[in-house]
């Protein structure tokens, strides 16, 4: 420029135009790097700003693939689905992109008639990002829905857990919130094991899940819930349930406990007394206690088989005398204060053994905490810490001591395989791993011996009922007549009844327990104790169960006198 | 020559204006075909869900046992008795050698027009 204008110095007043339009060309091409400069301005800015905008992506302060998150089907041993997810359509507003509220609303309803048209009002009012409309449609509202074209409304697709089992399984699946959370059973348990986890790093989307496969055996399922179900009307009971188990791996085969609710509408959940029965629920389990108060004494080798007791007399405390329901009043051996379930009887057993090894001995099989097991609705047992004089003669035959139905049919198996506690689980196991954990409670030859007992009470005592059910299926068990405490005296009219079993005895493989709560006399010629109740749905349950778990019948009655210890022979 | 270049120039940028255009219009299409085929997949999994929950529903034993009952006599369906389970040592065992006496009896007196079994039938009736 400085150049430029020496040049020129000599010739001002000849180039003065050519000069003036050389200045101007300059405020021109000034002007357009301006006009240039602020449209990139401009631009920039626009990047920015777009740059800033935050897309809302969460639904209602949920990540929305949480709420689209899919759950593992649920198996049976089989492989037969318990639980699935099926995608439905959930409808859904962004408020802030309708236009005419009023119309949005009113083509709605026509689709829609049970809805509250003044709460969806005030629900698409306002410039939220997302609201709910109504979550879990059908396909075909779905699709007509989309044919109103309201704009600002869509779908998004959501999966919700259905049961194809219905009530069969609602205690052991438990169920799901609306937002696929599992908030009872199994359910629950899948959740705060890996499916929660595996969520919050990002994995577990999408449909490819491994399946989890649970211990259970449906049709076995489905026929003890047959049972129960037969038993509530058969015997007007308040309640009924029921649980096998694989003795050996611990496996729960089947779990049922009516009253029940419907997994497919969690609401239903809510009703009074829908409560696991035999896990949630804990009770006085009455005489079947007699098996664990003899399996603990024989155990310990102060009492044999061959020993006799006096009940002649009843026990005395005090004030109190024990005496027995149906006193024979003579001297009993020992297979005989079992066979006639002799309150005397178990009484002097328990003190030849003395109470704090009894007492121990329920520390031993687990009877002071809980069972550990998948389930969350789990309740403490109440076991005295330690016995009075007459605590341990009433806990000796089953009162005065609370313990769930599992705890018994956990004891049973562990009587029953040889002597070995282990922990039931609802998950498949093989033995092999199960035996990992087994821990020993009492000796093999002990076992042998509660074998003896058990299906002698079968074959002559007050099982005697169910064997007539299950005739060839080698079942031997204990009944239990609890009086319920009703006003804190125990009523004589108010039974609580229970069967403690386990089947195949000859080369047992299953342990069951049934428990039925205020059963009535079916007919004139039967009686209200356990024998008839829960006695006979144990029998009916196994003559229809065995098969299907690979037992046949068998008649020959070698198999129950070698279960005769040879010195009883 | 300045002319010819920018001739040249100016046909190539309508080519590449036309190109890009091109390219655009049909990358806008192959995204469309891609949402339609999620949107697919999306519904013909839904379809799935739903085909696999009823298949789940319908093997139910508890669904099952109903349609049984439902034709019990028609079909003379029961539960399995106890009676009806053998085992192979219930079976007679094989001859250790074929009685060619009593089948040379048998058929003699087959072809003499005397059914022995038949006899024995009949005498069960």
């Amino acid at each position: 420029m400085a150049a430029m204008t020496d040049e020129l110095l000599p010739t001002i007043a000849l180039d003065g135009t050519r000069k003036a339009r050389v200045n101007l060309t300059q405020a021109r091409i000034r002007w357009v790097i301006l006009a240039l400069l602020m449209g990139f301005c401009v631009v920039g800015a626009r990047l920015i700003q777009l740059g800033m905008v935050v897309q809302d992506s969460t639904i209602e302060g949920q990540a929305r693939d949480v709420i689209t998150a899919t759950r593992p089907p649920i198996l049976d041993r089989n492989g037969l689905e318990m639980a699935v997810d099926i995608r439905v359509p959930s409808l859904y507003a962004e408020p802030r992109r309708i236009i005419d509220v009023d119309e949005a609303v009113q083509k709605l309803a026509t689709v829609l008639p049970d809805i509250d048209q003044r709460w969806l009002r005030d629900r698409l009012s306002g410039d939220k990002g997302f609201v709910w409309i109504q979550r879990e449609l059908s396909p075909s509202v779905e699709d007509k829905i989309m044919r109103l074209g309201i704009p600002g409304i869509d779908f998004i697709t959501e999966s919700k857990r259905f049961y194809p089992g219905m009530r069969e399984a609602s205690h052991i699946l438990g169920s799901v919130n609306i937002d696929n959370q599992g908030i009872a059973g199994i359910e629950k348990h899948i959740d705060n094991e890996d499916v929660a986890m595996l969520q919050d790093i990002g994995l577990a989307r999408g449909n490819d899940l491994a399946p989890v496969e649970l211990s259970i055996d449906m049709r076995v399922q489905h026929v003890m819930y047959e049972e129960m179900q037969d038993a509530m009307v058969r015997y007007k009971a308040i309640a009924a349930a029921s649980v096998m188990i694989d003795i050996y791996t611990g496996e729960v085969i089947g779990l049922t406990s009516l009253p029940d609710f419907d997994p497919n509408d969690p609401k239903s959940a809510l009703v009074k007394d829908s409560f696991n029965r035999i896990t949630a629920g804990i009770y006085e389990l009455g005489s079947t206690f007699k098996t664990v108060t003899l399996a603990a004494a024989l155990d310990s080798g102060k009492v044999k088989l061959t020993d006799q007791f006096d009940a002649r007399f009843g026990v005395k405390f005090g004030r109190f005398t024990i005496t027995d329901f149906h006193g024979k009043n003579r001297i009993l051996s020992v297979p005989e204060i079992y066979k006639y379930s002799s309150n005397v009887g178990t009484i002097h057993v328990m003190q030849a053994l003395g109470k704090e090894n009894f007492r121990a001995f329920l520390t031993k099989i687990g009877f002071d905490t809980r069972v550990p097991f998948e389930l969350p609705e789990m309740r403490n047992p109440t076991v005295a810490k330690t016995f009075s004089d007459v605590g341990a003669a009433t806990a000796s035959f089953g009162h005065g001591l609370s313990i769930s139905p599992l705890h018994m049919a956990v004891a049973m198996a562990a009587f029953t395989n040889g002597g070995n506690y282990i922990a039931p689980t609802l998950y498949k196991r093989t033995r092999e791993e199960a035996e990992k954990s087994y821990v020993r409670v009492i000796q093999p030859q002990t076992s042998e011996w509660v074998r003896y007992l058990m299906r002698l009470n079968a074959l002559e005592g007050s099982g005697s009922q169910m064997n007539k059910e299950a005739l060839g299926y080698r079942v031997g068990g204990k009944t239990g007549t609890a009086e319920k405490v009703v006003d804190g005296r125990y009523s004589s009219n108010k039974n609580f009844n229970v069967f403690a079993s386990a089947f195949p005895l000859d080369n047992p493989r299953y342990a069951m327990v049934v428990v039925v709560d205020e059963p009535q006399i079916e007919n004139p010629q039967s009686g209200d104790t356990a024998g008839w109740n829960a006695g006979m749905m144990t029998g009916r349950i196994v003559q229809r169960v065995a098969p299907m778990l690979g037992i046949a019948p068998d008649f020959s009655p070698a198999l129950d006198t070698n279960l005769v210890p040879s010195f009883l022979r | 020559m300045i002319r010819n270049l920018n001739i040249i120039l100016m046909v190539t940028s309508i080519i590449a204006l036309a190109t890009v255009y091109g390219l655009k219009f049909s990358i806008e299409h192959t995204a469309n075909e891609k949402i339609a085929l999620i949107a697919m997949i999306d519904t013909q999994e839904s379809d799935l869900s739903l085909l696999r929950a009823d298949w789940a529903a319908l093997n139910q034993p508890g669904h099952i046992e109903p349609i049984v009952k439902r034709h019990q006599e028609a079909l003379g369906l029961g539960p399995v008795k106890q009676k009806q389970f053998g085992s192979f040592t219930d079976l007679a065992m094989r001859p250790a050698a074929p009685d060619n006496q009593g089948l040379n009896a048998l058929f003699e007196s087959l072809d003499a027009g005397v059914d022995p079994i038949d006899a024995i039938l009949q005498g069960l009736n």
